[in-house]
């Protein structure tokens, strides 16, 4: 925890600060911000949080226009249980490549499934961003 | 339904998303705006749904060489690929250094000093 409000303000700081003005309430709001939160670190270096993962893969599920938001939850399969079809699998991922910026490569990409296996294995890249 | 035709469908199919796959992500290169992008990625969509009923095996093998040709043909020159993936700007820009190799922090001093 503290690493991580350390990490969030040395990215946002850039001079000299006094230190009674640092509250913690203030870089707690800096930890929300996605902007401030990894503005100087170089690819690769932040690992995500599996609950980030998670978050941003139902986001970006949610708003793929052929599914309907409410049915998704963590444990979706693509087809069986949100009704898509394969090419709309396919653009799915797609949708997560661009999310993430990931280079999936094309055999791994087609086994991409479900919620799971899609959180799975964005968790466990090294590059996810 | 035999087995092999099962096995023959399955590959079929598999090479059809790739295809899908790869077709899209060069319509993306292609059309970098995002509104054109959609419209064109609906009808690359259209044309894959025209085809979706066919049954007969080697038309659907004819369709899958016709349309892997027709990928050839327009794949874009440069293609977006992302930094740290092969064939993007950062493969490789930064390689972790061998172990063993150390960095001396003498700052100058002479070794007779």
């Amino acid at each position: 925890m503290a690493g991580i409000v350390r990490r969030a303000v040395l990215g946002h700081m850039r001079a000299p600060v006094v230190q009674k003005s640092l509250s913690l309430h203030g870089s707690k709001k800096l930890l929300h911000n996605p902007i401030f939160f990894r503005s100087m670190s170089s690819h690769g270096d932040d690992h995500l949080t599996k609950q980030e993962v998670i978050d941003r893969v139902l986001s970006v599920i949610k708003d793929f226009p052929k599914v309907d938001p409410s049915k998704v939850t963590a444990d979706v399969h693509f087809q069986k249980d949100l009704g898509l079809d394969s090419l709309d699998n396919v653009e799915l991922v797609m949708a997560l490549e661009e999310e993430f910026k990931l280079e999936i490569p094309d055999l791994e990409a087609d086994k991409i499934d479900s919620c799971k296996v899609a959180i799975e294995y964005i968790y466990n890249h090294p590059m996810a961003g | 339904m035999s087995v092999a035709y099962l096995a023959r469908r399955a590959a079929q199919k598999q090479k059809v998303r790739l295809l899908y796959r790869r077709a899209l992500k060069d319509t993306l290169n292609w059309a970098v705006h995002r509104h054109l992008f959609y419209e064109d990625a609906d009808e690359l969509r259209k044309k894959f749904e025209a085809n979706k009923d066919v049954e007969d095996l080697d038309t659907i093998d004819r369709m899958i060489a016709t349309g892997e040709a027709t990928y050839d043909k327009w794949r874009h020159p440069d293609p977006y690929i992302v930094p740290w993936a092969p064939g993007g700007t950062k493969f490789c820009r930064n390689p972790v250094p061998p172990a063993g190799i150390e960095i001396v922090y003498d700052y100058g001093r002479e070794d007779n000093g």
